[in-house]
């Protein structure tokens, strides 16, 4: 139901606020020669088709984002129902009724189907309606097609993470794997949007499938063979597996004994550490490829974005300077900076989980104390985050310097560092909810994330109230290496999460620990 | 202080309007081995959850060794070792690493100690937690609890998924433990496993301890079981002083004696009896009279603390 409405939601505000920002035809036309042959932008979100009309701008703008949030929330649901309720020891129970573990496990993807189902009705909705609207226009037919075509992504890694349920034998262990396919699939469409001569790589990413299905500006029904087709195939695949594999094991070979690795268990801090340590190397890897393309692309987006007046106008209201490398990467960071968030949210959600999961109850009845506890992984979390920031930085200047773009290093290695204060903020913000609210802590943090960048987002393009765009942390930072770093709003950011993270702290010293 | 090992006073915890723990008043004394006895829900968990300073008291007080739970968790649980009824670890760590974790973070390390437990519980300690049974994972948390020596074992059902071998090693390390002068606080629905470990028992019920004492006295208070078979006809006993719940089976009379017993063996001995036999009341039926499971409970004295 929620991420449908965000769907149909972000779908219709982006029509809407395309038509009342882009009124006259001389704006849109003006925008079309911006964006239109912009490889920068063209290897985020996708190429612009059309964008002189709503129904176009509309897809240009929302598609390769939601069929990345549809194929996260895909993968996260597929490897929660499908192997976290294993983890858990629920499957187990289901399997003692009446059922064998194919038939539990079509079920789960049949339960899936119709959750999928939904995301896609509410989508299909609330576009049929906006689409009315005389301002928008947008035909029924079209509208419907445009809703498929959003969940597609979802549909898509929703069998992916069924089949890396199956292949995997834990739920974290899945998710990594499907996350693998999905980063995978995302830089393949990058690569192949990128203007190279290499637009047929395309075809070979779920995520470019998507792209070719060209809702609303010259639908090809034909790319949805591939999407069903896959998306079958892996669900067959995970059910067929299902069946013959036992209960709690794997089908690719897991090790379950281990030489033993104590250099990191000195202590509570070092356990932190290396409990965290895959996932951030994953994310690590993930943010510093993200960092490379954006380097790597940023001249020639530059240009274009440079030599369009009313998109200079964008950019001064920004109070962007320099060379167009720096602009485009000022907007470009947005993403960087949401990446960095999302390590932010991620540790917050794994802290949770140590205390609902009960693992926190081995150490803390020990002698360690609740605050030194949350302090480490409160701190290893921050250090990460600076980590991402500095690596962000870094790889996009070898990116950029690779191209000539004429990009300093310490522009950049500012710029990396610039994003770091949201990110610290929202980790602040999680540690406060574990104090107060534990068991709303990681659904709050991701929701402060998914709403900050979203405004962000939409404002970067079209302009909002700022009232509303004042409510996005993103929003609060500068868009560095546009314009320099300000250093005086990331210190309140930061001081704002720290505040966060010593109430948080006071109040879960005070509480009683709580299960999930 | 040093003699008193676990002291609360009105210690309680409600949920919302329900008292999982009414005013607990208990003492538990250095090296003693305590039993705690109560049905699933009774407070047993809660109590310890408390005595750990994992949840705060609704009201009332807790000490371990003379130090708050709530404000010297730190200095309470350099003092004691806890095990829980059910082990969640990490699973991505083998049995070893766990071990060696735990035992860097309660700070005492003894590794001769520690492989000679494994090798009585019989782990395998390089496998990996997520691919260890049940039991196995407890025999990783009891392990340990039991490796650092600590002055205060806290056990909350820890044979819980142990096989009956397993069961014999704990009670082992128990004797042990009680031997070098640990206190033991043992909490447990499995009444043999108390009966042969515990020198005092209390016995919990809807969050309010019902009965504290040694089982010589708990036996003392309740009533012994008599069985007599008599040679001619059966003599009516109902009349005689502390007597009841009688059955008559043919030739052979079951009753119970509260009190003493010699107003009973008068009336035996004038009746010709055959052959007599009596017996103190198991701890099941201690626990089961309790809970008003079996139907001599109406007897007040039986509950005197």
């Amino acid at each position: 139901m929620l991420w449908g409405s965000v769907f149909g939601l972000y779908l219709a505000t982006q029509a809407l606020a395309y038509a009342s920002t882009y009124k006259t035809p001389a704006a849109r036309a003006s925008l079309v020669r911006e964006f239109g042959s912009n490889t920068g932008i063209a290897a985020i979100v996708g190429p612009a088709r059309d964008i002189g009309t709503v129904a176009g701008f509309t897809v240009w703008k929302c598609l390769a984002v939601l069929a990345i949030l549809g194929a996260v929330w895909g993968l996260l649901a597929g490897t929660r129902l499908l192997r976290g309720e294993e983890d858990a020891g629920r499957w187990e129970l289901l399997l003692a009724g009446q059922t064998n573990r194919r038939r539990a496990a079509a079920q789960g993807l049949a339960g899936l189907a119709a959750g999928l189902a939904a995301l896609w009705a509410i989508t299909a909705l609330i576009t049929v309606v906006v689409g009315r609207s005389s301002k928008v226009n947008i035909s029924a037919g079209g509208a419907l097609f445009l809703a498929v075509a959003a969940v597609a992504g979802a549909a898509m890694f929703l069998a992916v993470g069924a089949l890396a349920s199956q292949l995997a034998a834990t739920r974290r262990q899945a998710a990594a794997y499907a996350g693998a396919v999905l980063g995978v699939s995302y830089a393949l469409r990058m690569v192949a949007d990128s203007g190279t001569g290499l637009a047929w790589l395309r075809w070979a990413s779920p995520l470019g499938w998507v792209e070719e299905l060209q809702p609303l500006t010259a639908s090809k029904p034909l790319a949805i063979v591939p999407i069903v087709g896959l998306t079958i195939v892996l669900g067959g695949l995970a059910v067929h597996l299902a069946g013959t594999r036992d209960l709690g094991a794997s089908t690719l070979p897991d090790r379950a004994s281990a030489e033993p690795h104590t250099r990191l268990l000195f202590g509570p801090l070092g356990f932190v550490i290396r409990l965290v340590r895959p996932t951030l190397v994953g994310w690590g890897i993930g943010i510093g490829a993200m960092a490379l393309l954006l380097g790597f692309v940023a001249k020639s987006a530059g240009i274009a974005m440079t030599s369009s007046p009313s998109l200079r106008q964008v950019l001064s209201r920004l109070g962007a300077r320099g060379n167009g490398a720096t602009a485009y990467l000022g907007v470009a960071f947005l993403i960087i900076a949401a990446l960095v968030a999302f390590i932010a949210a991620g540790q917050i959600s794994a802290t949770r989980a140590e205390e609902a999961d009960g693992r926190l109850d081995q150490l803390l009845v020990r002698p360690l104390s609740r605050t030194a506890w949350l302090t480490q992984r409160l701190l290893v979390a921050a250090v990460a985050l600076l980590a991402g920031g500095l690596l962000a930085g870094v790889l996009t200047w070898i990116g950029a310097a690779v191209q000539h773009s004429g990009v300093d290093f310490p522009t950049l290695v500012n710029a990396g560092l610039n994003v770091v204060p949201p990110s610290l903020c929202i980790l602040g913000i999680g540690a406060f909810m574990i104090g107060v609210w534990p068991r709303a802590a990681s659904i709050a943090t991701y929701g402060v994330l998914a709403w900050s960048f979203l405004v962000a987002l939409v404002g970067s393009i079209v302009g909002l109230n700022h009232w509303l765009l004042d409510t996005s942390l993103f929003h609060q930072m500068a868009s560095a290496p546009a314009v320099p770093a300000n250093w005086t709003t990331g210190m309140a950011l930061a001081t704002v999460g720290a505040t966060g993270a010593i109430l948080g702290g006071i109040a879960f010293k005070r509480r009683d620990l709580t299960g999930a | 202080m040093g003699t008193t090992a676990i002291r609360t006073e009105g210690l309680s915890k409600r949920y919302g309007t329900v008292d999982v723990l009414s005013s607990l008043n208990l003492e538990v004394g250095q090296g003693e081995v305590v039993g705690y006895l109560g049905p699933n829900g009774a407070g047993k968990t809660t109590t310890i959850r408390l005595l750990l300073g994992l949840i705060q008291p609704t009201m009332g007080r807790a000490e371990i060794f003379g130090f708050d739970c709530h404000r010297q968790p730190v200095d309470a649980h350099r003092r004691l070792a806890y095990v829980a009824g059910e082990a969640s670890l990490w699973p991505s760590l083998t049995g070893a690493e766990t071990l060696h974790l735990l035992g860097r973070v309660q700070g005492r390390l003894d590794p001769a100690y520690r492989d000679e437990l494994i090798g009585r519980f019989d782990l395998d300690p390089s496998k990996k937690v997520r691919a260890y049974s049940k039991g196995n994972r407890q025999k990783l948390i009891l392990i340990a609890a039991l490796m650092c020596r600590s002055e205060l074992l806290l056990l909350d059902e820890p044979t819980s998924g142990l096989d009956p071998l397993m069961e014999q090693a704990f009670r082992h390390c128990v004797y042990e433990a009680r031997d070098r002068g640990q206190t033991v606080f043992l909490s447990s629905h499995i009444l043999s496993e108390v009966e042969a470990l515990c020198d005092r028992v209390g016995i919990l019920r809807d969050g309010m301890l019902v009965e504290m004492g040694t089982l010589a006295e708990m036996r003392h208070l309740s009533a012994l079981t008599v069985e007599a078979t008599f040679d001619g006809s059966v003599p009516d006993l109902s009349r005689v002083p502390g007597v009841r719940s009688i059955e008559v089976e043919g030739q052979v009379v079951r009753c119970q004696v509260q009190g003493t017993v010699e107003p009973l063996l008068k009336v035996l001995a004038a009746s010709g009896v055959h052959e007599l036999l009596s017996r103190e009341p198991s701890l099941e039926e201690l626990f089961l009279a309790h809970y008003g499971a079996s139907s001599e409970t109406e007897t007040p004295s039986t509950h005197a603390s």
